[in-house]
């Protein structure tokens, strides 16, 4: 295996090595922001963003443009520390702060986390409902198949699979054209921002930011940086890859909105199951359109089921100094794997509580994770200005002015929507 | 005796950090932001303190200047400078900044830990670096949760977590480059087994990877590099210069030298043999010029051979000239005038026979060997089923070429071994 791997990376680079152009391919094409972005859009953003289009229909779209350009901002600053420093967010975090907030910040991301991963197994539960499937069956399989791949299996592989079952995504551009929507209108909700103080709207505003800039993302995005090894020199490529990521995701999440809010919003359907928001691909699929619509979720949702709880268990692990590799057996490693098979059986187990709120439980964790980002972006904000740690890279005067407001920005919009739920 | 037990005490870096400081007359300074050990062996002693007073100040004061009382250290003599006039002294480092919550090289575990606290003993007045904080139960100390945390357990499950400490004669720092540079004469890392070191240099972040690298001397870093991942290996060969990359490459056994050099970029491949003394470099030329997984690519030229005609005892002398510099000395191989195979000699006869037998006497004539372009399945089957611990590789005219250590078979059949 060790073998097949390094012909196919050596094949890889000595194509790389020749040109530019050929290593921006090798880049997009497997490179840490494709991969990232793709997990981005997990069960909970598939739902957030249906939600957004059929409960407010195309006045949140403008959202998504300065949501697109914060994203960048942000993944571009993870990826300029991993490669600079080589190390990872929670192992910067600990040198640079200490042990009491890193521990802080750690219990905070894992129930972050954990609810996100509540969230992934509920897109398993409901996307397999729409078949009638009990929850009580595909969970415990999903959860017993996530765990196995990871730890057993051979997850490399698996990986590429996910990722071309992620062209499922197209079904929702496409669907968005079939769907002939008015283009003048949806011009004018994408470039036109306004925002009233309804609670539901800034809670909604606060889930779009939570899911598309989600705070485990960037612990996972840096620690892929450094794991891949690149290079300083290799940096403007690694941050094209980064761009572009980030725009795949915006462009997907612009499509499920407007679909939703084209086909949804005015027939008055406001998503209370994942069948509901099948609906939205009518246009393309028809009465085949929960079948298209179950498939995405449930592999986005397993998908992230994989990727999220190991990434906490790294992250956390990193962090306390605690061994964290799958090459360990488990009692050379007990935390690690400890950590990550708990987040599982949470995760699982918490869907499998009777009445659990599939639909609400995966917009809900993007809420949080909405407002745990500006706390993270702070720390972002003052290991990147470090230049004991980035040197020549540190952030510029214009970077730090940009970032600094978005922060201050983020946390309004946090304060809003709490005061708003309050009153 | 009594005074003699009350002058040693153990206290942690914890305890003292954060420390209100005041002057003599009562006026609060700052606070102990840092403590300044000067290096010495056996344990590092404490030389100073450092105290931030605010506004961009700071003020080193030294160690016989402090006393404590009431939980607070008062001072007797200080000046306060800016931050950045602060100047340390040559072989001292400031613990916090260089050890606390940073990694660090377990050498007696052969594992990178991450530090939770420092611990001190204190003798008479000075306090000497004795231990490193590992531990959970040094997290705990960290964040203030001992107390909650030992309550919990003992309430519970009637257990207490033992500290977890590391003697400072295992640890090596990891911070900055500089400091591997300072530490060169007792450099603890170069006490591990290679293939340990390895592991630990898999472990670091690149920068920390490029500087443990290249703190070793040659001949441990040729030894490490064997071990190392070929992936790293590359990247680790590309932050030096082709003349000290060959330095390190001349001394690795020769097959792994050219699976070295067959990985890096022609460019840098050719600048490093042009480095590298001509006959080495020569026979590593020869070995890249075979694919590979076949006998050719994983054989080494270095290997003993002698005429049949040699006698036992000018064999051994020949054995004691050549073992240091030769890749593989446990079998001897009888060739003639044109470098055909005969047969071979094991070390073993030759220890146990007399000093005046001839090889031709001795030697195994059964031949068991296998060609240049011989895949490595079949060379694992001679292996396994001769029970040897090297094959001769001959080419088409019966010469022989080279040998395959098992070794080196080993990593290429069943490369999940090891990891």
């Amino acid at each position: 295996m060790l073998t097949l791997a390094r012909k196919t990376t050596n094949i890889l680079q000595s194509i790389a090595r020749r040109g530019f152009v050929r290593l921006g391919l090798f880049f997009l094409l497997i490179g840490p922001g494709i991969i990232t972005s793709n997990v981005d859009n997990d069960a909970g953003g598939i739902t957030t963003y249906s939600l957004a289009g059929a409960n407010f229909g195309l006045s949140l779209l403008w959202t998504l443009l300065p949501i697109t350009v914060v994203l960048i901002i942000v993944q571009e600053m993870c990826a300029r520390m991993g490669v600079i420093s080589g190390k990872g967010l929670s192992d910067l975090i600990r040198e640079r702060f200490g042990a009491r907030i890193t521990f802080y910040l750690m219990v905070i991301l894992f129930l972050t986390n954990l609810g996100n991963t509540v969230s992934e197994f509920a897109g398993v539960a409901a996307s397999l409902e729409i078949f009638g499937i009990s929850r009580y069956i595909s969970v415990p399989i999903g959860a017993a198949f996530v765990w196995w791949l990871i730890v057993k299996g051979n997850y490399k592989s698996v990986e590429k699979a996910f990722l071309f079952a992620c062209l499922f995504y197209l079904s929702y551009i496409v669907s968005g054209i079939m769907g002939k929507p008015d283009w003048g209108a949806v011009r004018t909700a994408f470039l036109t921002p306004r925002l009233s103080f309804k609670p539901a709207l800034l809670t909604m505003a606060v889930a779009l930011v939570g899911t598309t800039i989600a705070p485990w993302m960037q612990f996972y995005l840096q620690s892929s940086v450094v794991d891949k090894g690149l290079k300083v020199k290799d940096y403007e490529y690694t941050r094209m890859d980064v761009i572009f990521g980030s725009l795949t995701v915006n462009v997907v999440a612009f499509f499920i909105i407007m679909l939703c809010a084209i086909t949804l919003f005015p027939a008055g359907i406001k998503i209370a199951s994942a069948k509901d928001a099948a609906q939205a691909l009518a246009p393309l699929a028809g009465e085949y359109c929960s079948w298209l619509f179950a498939f995405g979720l449930l592999n986005a949702s397993l998908f992230a089921a994989s990727i999220l709880p190991l990434s906490t268990a790294y992250t956390i692990c990193e962090a306390f100094g605690w061994e964290a590799s799958l090459n360990r057996k488990f009692i050379e490693a007990p935390q690690f794997y400890g950590l990550y098979s708990l987040t599982i059986l949470l995760g699982a187990g918490i869907i499998l509580l009777p009445g659990a709120p599939l639909i609400s439980i995966m917009y809900y964790s993007q809420v949080a994770n909405g407002l745990l980002l500006p706390f993270i972006l702070i720390f972002m904000l003052l290991l990147i200005n470090d230049r004991r740690i980035m040197g020549d890279y540190a952030n510029g005067l214009l970077m730090n002015v940009f970032s600094w407001g978005t922060a201050v920005i983020l946390i309004c919009l946090s304060v809003a929507m709490t005061v708003a739920a309050l009153i | 005796m009594e005074g003699h037990e009350e002058s040693q005490i153990f206290i942690f870096l914890s305890r003292l950090l954060g420390k209100v400081t005041c002057d003599a007359q009562g006026r609060k300074l700052g606070k102990v932001t840092d403590l300044l050990v000067h290096l010495a062996e056996p344990y590092p002693v404490v030389t100073d303190v450092l105290v931030k007073t605010g506004k961009g100040e700071a003020a080193l004061i030294s160690w016989q200047n402090i006393r404590e009382g009431d939980g607070k250290f008062l001072v007797s003599a200080f000046t306060i400078r800016p931050d950045r006039e602060l100047v340390f002294p040559e072989g001292s480092l400031l613990l916090k900044d260089t050890l606390l919550d940073k990694q660090v090289v377990d050498t007696n575990g052969a594992k990178i830990r991450r530090v939770n606290d420092l611990q001190f003993l204190k003798v008479h007045e000075a306090f000497y670096l004795v231990h490193v904080d590992v531990g959970f139960r040094g997290l705990m100390r960290r964040i203030g949760f001992e107390r909650f945390m030992d309550f919990l357990l003992q309430g519970l499950f009637d257990y207490v977590l033992p500290d977890q400490l590391i003697p400072w004669k295992f640890v090596q720092p990891l911070v900055s480059p500089d400091l591997l540079q300072l530490n060169i004469a007792q450099n603890r890392l170069s006490q591990l087994h290679p293939a340990d070191l390895a592991d630990i240099i898999e472990d670091l972040d690149i920068h920390q990877r490029a500087a443990v690298f290249q703190s070793l001397d040659a001949e441990t870093a040729a030894e490490t590099l064997e071990e190392t991942d070929p992936k790293i290996q590359v990247s680790l060969i590309e932050g030096l210069n082709p003349a000290d990359a060959s330095e390190i490459i001349e001394e690795m056994s020769l097959s792994e030298a050219a699976d070295l050099l067959g990985d890096l970029p022609d460019e840098m491949a050719e600048g490093i043999l042009k480095e590298m003394e001509q006959d080495i470099a020569d026979d590593v030329k020869e070995l890249l010029t075979h694919p590979e997984e076949t006998a050719g690519g994983l054989m080494t030229t270095s290997f003993l051979q002698m005429p049949p005609t040699a006698t036992v005892g000018e064999a051994m002398e020949f054995i004691h000239k050549n073992a240091e510099d030769v890749d593989f000395i446990y079998y001897l191989y009888i060739v003639d005038g044109e470098e055909h195979l005969l047969g071979m000699v094991g070390l073993r006869e030759l220890f146990v026979a007399s000093a005046e037998e001839t090889l031709n006497n001795l030697m195994d004539t059964r031949i068991v060997s296998v060609t240049l372009d011989e895949d490595k399945e079949a060379i694992a089957q001679s292996f396994a089923k001769y029970g040897l611990m090297a094959l001769p590789v001959l080419d088409d005219g019966a010469k022989i070429n080279g040998v395959i250590i098992f070794k080196n078979l080993l990593e290429v059949v069943a490369p999940q071994l090891g990891k």
